[in-house]
Formats: C-alpha cells, structure tokens, sequence
C-alpha cells in the first residue's frame, strides 16, 4: 500500500473512531461526566468530516484555490477550538481524579489555576519581540500555548499514574484511560511540532504517525467507555500518609472565617429575648466591671 | 502490570520533553510548528497562497 493511500485511510478512519468513542460515551451514560471531552470529540469529528468534504471536492465540485482557502480557516479554526477544549479537558480531569480528596481537589485547582494563567503570560510575553508582528506574532504565541498545554497534559498523566492509589482509581477507571489517551496524543504532538520545524510540508510523512496516534487513541478510549467502569476502590490511607496531611491541611486552609460583632451594633438588630439575657448578664456583673463593658450597657439600654 | 504502565508513562513523558527541547529553537524563526493530531494535511501556507500550497 503506497503512502498516500495509507494516509488517505486514516483520514477517513479517524472519523468513524470518533464517532465510536462519542456512542460508547453517550451509550455509557458518561458524555455529562465528561462533559469537555464530549465537545471535544463533537468538534474533532465536524472538523474532520469538513475537511474531507473539502479535500475530496478540490478540483472537482470546489476550485483548488478556494478550497484550500476554505481548507485553512476550517482547519486552524477547529484547533484553537480543540486546544481550548483540551486545556478544560484536563482541567476537569484533575477535577474527577481528586474528588474524594477535597482539599487537595481545592489547592490544586487554585495551581492550575495560576499555572495556566502564567502560561498564557508567558506564551505573550515570548511572542512580544521586536520583529514579531501580525501573524508571525500569533504563530509564535500559539506554538507555545500548544507547547505549554501539552506538558501540562504530561505533567497531568504523571501525577494520575502515580498517586493512583491515594485517588482511590485503578488503570481500568476511565479517568486513567482519558488521562492516557490525552497523554499520548500530546507526546505525539511535540514530536510532530519537533518534526515540522525541520520539515514543513503540507503532505507531511509525519501525518502517518499523528493519524496512527489519532486511531489509537480513540480506540483506547472506545475500549474504557464500551466496558463499565470498576466502582472507585475505598480510600485507606495510613496516618502518616502526606496526601491525608495535605487535605487535612488544604481543607483548614479554605475555611471562611467566623466574625465578631465589635461596636456600632444597634439594639434593633437583636431580638428581645437577646436583649433581655445581656441586660440581666450586665446586671450580675460586679460594679469595677461596670467601667470596662460600657458597650454592653449601650446594647441593652 | 503495574511496572509497565509506569515504563509507558515515562517513557511518554521522557519523548515528550525531548522533542519539547528540538521545537524550542524553531519557534524563534516563527515557522508554523503547529498541527492537529490527525492524518489530514497540515495548511502550513497563507490563504492566499498561488499554488494553494501544493493541495491535490
């Protein structure tokens, strides 16, 4: 089988596996729980059949320039949609795997948070040299948001491979199989953007490779939401443990604080019955106090 | 089981980072490195491109 047709196949698999994660999602009753990686699915499949539609009609329904056209708004259009949708993917990912530890869900949240935040900065901030302007600006700005997110997703499957237990999650919970698929897809990508800065060519050899990481993935993914998910194991951890510290830690640190009335309270706020349990309180009290608690006086009078 | 998983991930994120270290040099000369992760081809020229980048 030459090349082209080989990527041709992939072209028109990756699709039909999309589709078959987002029925196994939708049939599985989990496409609300993941919610993100639902739209994330929808939009790669619109995109693609879009894309086909184009590739196939150039030259043939469609004059070559103005399909291409078409092609390239489409095309980069649905990636800035997809890498948005990537990042809220992860982030609700983090969100599912930490659950059950709500302090550390809360802290870690807050990191995610700040990270992204600093990495939007960052990402501008590098962009903004002298020479850039227009769009080499945005190229540059988007290589590194796209660079940023998927370390990020890495940094997100590390920490689901390896604080696996203390999450209470075993590899056959779907919130593994997601945060590995995601993980992958995202290696595949920094190979792919190492590959394009040396050869930039529409027709890429490295289509294959990222077309084979597509129809993996999604096949991976068809595999955890075709199967019911084993329930999340009870969480026993030793007192030692720093994942119990941290949430006993995180948890004291989200705490709203509580309020003391001091001064300027006026009598109405209260009711009688308050009223009456300050005054006959002022009553007892012996008179060297009387000096000092002016202000209980002032309530109950 | 438990071993092999752990070797995929890492390896995963080890291949990540080092190809992370070849982009960093290409995104100073603002060439597109950037692509979804599909099979289809990659509009790396303007829209306006003459040859409309090669497309068949």
């Amino acid at each position: 089988m030459s090349q082209g047709l080989f990527v041709g196949l992939l072209s028109y698999l990756e699709p039909i596996f999309c589709a078959l994660v987002l029925l196994s999602l939708v049939r599985s009753g989990a496409a609300r729980k993941f919610i993100f990686l639902t739209s994330l699915l929808g939009v790669k499949l619109i995109s693609g059949l879009a894309c086909l539609t184009l590739l196939g009609l150039s030259s043939r329904g469609i004059e070559r320039h103005l399909a291409y056209q078409m092609y390239f708004y489409v095309y980069w259009i649905s990636y800035a949609v997809e890498a948005i949708l990537s990042l809220l993917v992860i982030y609700s990912i983090f969100k599912l795997a930490m659950a059950p530890l709500k302090g550390l869900q809360t802290l870690g949240m807050l990191v995610f948070r700040w990270v992204a935040a600093i990495s939007v900065a960052v990402a501008i901030g590098v962009a903004l040299t002298p020479h850039l302007s227009g769009m080499k600006f945005m190229v540059s700005m988007v290589t590194q948001l796209q660079q940023t997110s998927s370390i990020l997703t890495l940094c997100l499957l590390l920490f689901v491979c390896f604080a696996i237990r203390p999450m209470g999650l075993s590899y056959r919970s779907r919130i593994f199989g997601v945060s590995f698929g995601l993980g992958f897809l995202a290696a595949t990508d920094l190979v792919r953007s190492a590959w394009l800065s040396h050869n930039s060519n529409m027709y890429s050899t490295v289509n294959i490779v990222s077309g084979l990481a597509a129809c993996l993935t999604f096949l991976v993914w068809s595999a955890y939401f075709a199967f019911p998910e084993p329930k999340r194991r009870f969480i026993v951890l030793p007192t030692t443990s720093p994942f119990l510290r941290w949430n006993q830690i995180s948890m004291a640190l989200g705490d709203e604080p509580g309020y003391v009335a001091i001064g300027g309270i006026p009598p109405e706020l209260f009711a009688p019955a308050e009223l009456e349990i300050m005054r006959r309180a002022s009553s007892k009290m012996p008179a060297n106090l009387e000096g000092q608690t002016g202000m209980h006086h002032s309530i109950s009078a | 089981m438990k071993t092999i998983v752990r070797a995929v991930v890492v390896a995963l994120v080890l291949t990540g980072a080092a190809a992370s270290t070849q982009i960093a040099s290409a995104s100073a000369s603002s060439k597109v490195t950037i692509a979804k992760n599909s099979a289809m081809p990659t509009p790396m020229c303007p829209p306006d491109d003459p040859n409309a980048c090669g497309m068949r």
